[in-house]
C-alpha cells in the first residue's frame, strides 16, 4: 500500500501529521503565509522610517 | 484518520509557549553571549571563540535548538513547545523573502546565470549518478527515485514531493530524509571552517555551498554562519541565489525522476500515477520564490531607497532596519531548526541508502568546491 504524503508534511526521519514542520496546511499555504507575513514586516518598517 | 481541521489560526496561541523559547534564546545570544565572546580571553588567547571556531549567533542558535531537543528535554521536544517550533520554516521563508531587498533586477541576472550553469549541471549529474548506483547497489526503484531527487535538489521539500508520484513509502522518505539532514548537519558545521582556512571570498564560498549542500536550511546557515553580515556581496546574498535556482527545479526534477520510474513499470501499472509537468508546475511550484522577485521587483525600482552596493551611496535607513530585521528572523528561524534535529531519528538512516547518499554528497560536496575553485575568475560578484 503506498503513503501519500502531503506536501508539508516535511518531516525528520517519521511521516504524518504528528510529525509535520509546520503549522500550516500544507507547503503552499505556508509560502503565503510568508508573503503576508512579509509584507506586513515591510509596510511596518517603510512606514516606522517615513516619519 | 487524523483531523486536519485545525487551521493555523486557531493553533497560533498554542505556538507562543515555543515561540517565546525560540526569541529569548537569540536574545540572549545575540544581547550577551555574542559580546562576551568578542572580548573574552581563554589560555592567553583573544576571543578563541569567534577566531578560532567562528561561533557566531547562527551557529549558537542552532546548537541550542539541538541542545534543547538532543539533551535538556531527552530526545523529544515537550508538547508544549512543539507548535512554536513549527513557525521555524515560516520565519526562514520570510526572511528568505525579505532577502529580496539585497538585489536588483540586473544582479538577479548576473548571478542567476551563473547559478543556471551550476545548479543546473549539478542536478543533472547528482540524479544520473544516484540511478545508476542505486541500480549497481540493487536499491528500490522507489527508494532510488527518492534519494534521487533528495540529494540532487533540496533536500526534504523534493523528498517529499518526489514520494507519492514514485509510489514511496514512509519508510522510503524517513531514509532518505534521516541520510540527507545526517550529511547537512555535518556539512553545515564544517563548511565556514574549510572556507576560512581555504581563504575563500564570500562570492566564491556563496557559490560552492549553494551548490554543494543539500537542504535550504542549512545552506542559510552554513553561509551565515561563514559571514553573518546580511547585505549584497555577502556569502548569505550569493548562496540564497544559488539555493532560489535549486528550489525552483524542484517540478522539473519530480518530472524527470517520475518518469524514468514509470519507464521501468509494467504498462498496465500506471494508470493514472504519471502527472505531466504543468501539473507538477502548478502543485510544486515554491511559491514564496514569487514574493521573493516582488521584493526583487520594489527594490530595483528604489521603494526602500539605496540598496547599498559596493562604489554606490550607503544603504537606507529602510534598507539598514530590513536588513536588522532580517538578521533576527534568521535567528529566531535556525533555533527553530535546530530543535528539529534528533538524533534518534537520524540513527535510522543506514545500509545501502546511506551509502549511496554518502557517496553521492560527498562527491557533489567535494566537486561543487572543486568546479568553484577552477572557475573563480569567471564568477562576477554584485
Amino acid at each position: 500500500m503506498t503513503t501519500q504524503q502531503k506536501t508539508g508534511s516535511e518531516t525528520i526521519g517519521a511521516a504524518g501529521p504528528k510529525s509535520k514542520m509546520t503549522l500550516f496546511k500544507d507547503d503552499r499555504a505556508e509560502d503565503i503565509g510568508a508573503i503576508i507575513l512579509t509584507v506586513l514586516i515591510v509596510a511596518v518598517i517603510v512606514l516606522l522610517k517615513m516619519k | 484518520m487524523h483531523n486536519e481541521s485545525h487551521g493555523f489560526f486557531r493553533q497560533l496561541p498554542s505556538a507562543l509557549p515555543g515561540l517565546s523559547l525560540i526569541i529569548v534564546t537569540m536574545v540572549v545570544i545575540r544581547l550577551w553571549v555574542e559580546p562576551w565572546m568578542a572580548h573574552t580571553k581563554v589560555f592567553g588567547m583573544e576571543k578563541p571563540l569567534t577566531d578560532a571556531f567562528h561561533l557566531n549567533y547562527i551557529l549558537l542558535g542552532i546548537l541550542c535548538g539541538l541542545l534543547y531537543r538532543n539533551v535538556i528535554f531527552g530526545g523529544k521536544m515537550p508538547e508544549i513547545f512543539v507548535d512554536g517550533f513549527k513557525l521555524s520554516r515560516l520565519m526562514i521563508k520570510t526572511g528568505i523573502i525579505m532577502l529580496g531587498s539585497l538585489y536588483t533586477f540586473s544582479a538577479i541576472v548576473q548571478l542567476g546565470s551563473m547559478a543556471i550553469f551550476l545548479i543546473g549541471g549539478f542536478v543533472i549529474m547528482t540524479i544520473i549518478m544516484v540511478l545508476w548506483l542505486g541500480k549497481l547497489f540493487g536499491l528500490d526503484r522507489s527508494m532510488t527515485a527518492v534519494l534521487a531527487n533528495a540529494l540532487s535538489i533540496c533536500g526534504v521539500s523534493a523528498a517529499v514531493a518526489t514520494s507519492p508520484a514514485v509510489e514511496a513509502k514512509a519508510s522510503h522518505v524517513a531514509y532518505a530524509i534521516a541520510t540527507i539532514l545526517g550529511f547537512g548537519i555535518l556539512t553545515m558545521f564544517i563548511s565556514p571552517f574549510i572556507g576560512h582556512e581555504l581563504g575563500l571570498t564570500d562570492l566564491q564560498y556563496g557559490a560552492w555551498i549553494g551548490t554543494g549542500i543539500l537542504n535550504s536550511g542549512q545552506v542559510l546557515a552554513a553561509a551565515l554562519a561563514f559571514n553573518p553580515n546580511v547585505a549584497p556581496g555577502t556569502a548569505v546574498s550569493i548562496a540564497e541565489i544559488w539555493n532560489i535556482m535549486r528550489v525552483i527545479s524542484i517540478p522539473f526534477a519530480v518530472f524527470a525522476v517520475t518518469i524514468w520510474y514509470w519507464a521501468g513499470k509494467e504498462e498496465s501499472d500506471s494508470s493514472g500515477k504519471k502527472k505531466t509537468l504543468g501539473t507538477l508546475l502548478v502543485e510544486k511550484f515554491p511559491v514564496f520564490v514569487i514574493g521573493f522577485m516582488v521584493m526583487v521587483f520594489f527594490t530595483s525600482m528604489g521603494a526602500f531607497g539605496d540598496v547599498g552596493i559596493k562604489g554606490g551611496p550607503p544603504a537606507s535607513e529602510t534598507i539598514k532596519t530590513l536588513r536588522l530585521v532580517m538578521q533576527w528572523i534568521f535567528g529566531f528561524g535556525l533555533v527553530g531548526l535546530g530543535g528539529f534535529i534528533d538524533f534518534k531519528e537520524l540513527r535510522q538512516a543506514g545500509g545501502t541508502p546511506l551509502k549511496l547518499g554518502l557517496i553521492v554528497g560527498t562527491t557533489k560536496y567535494v566537486l561543487a568546491l572543486v568546479v568553484v575553485y577552477l572557475i573563480k575568475d569567471y564568477l562576477v560578484s554584485i
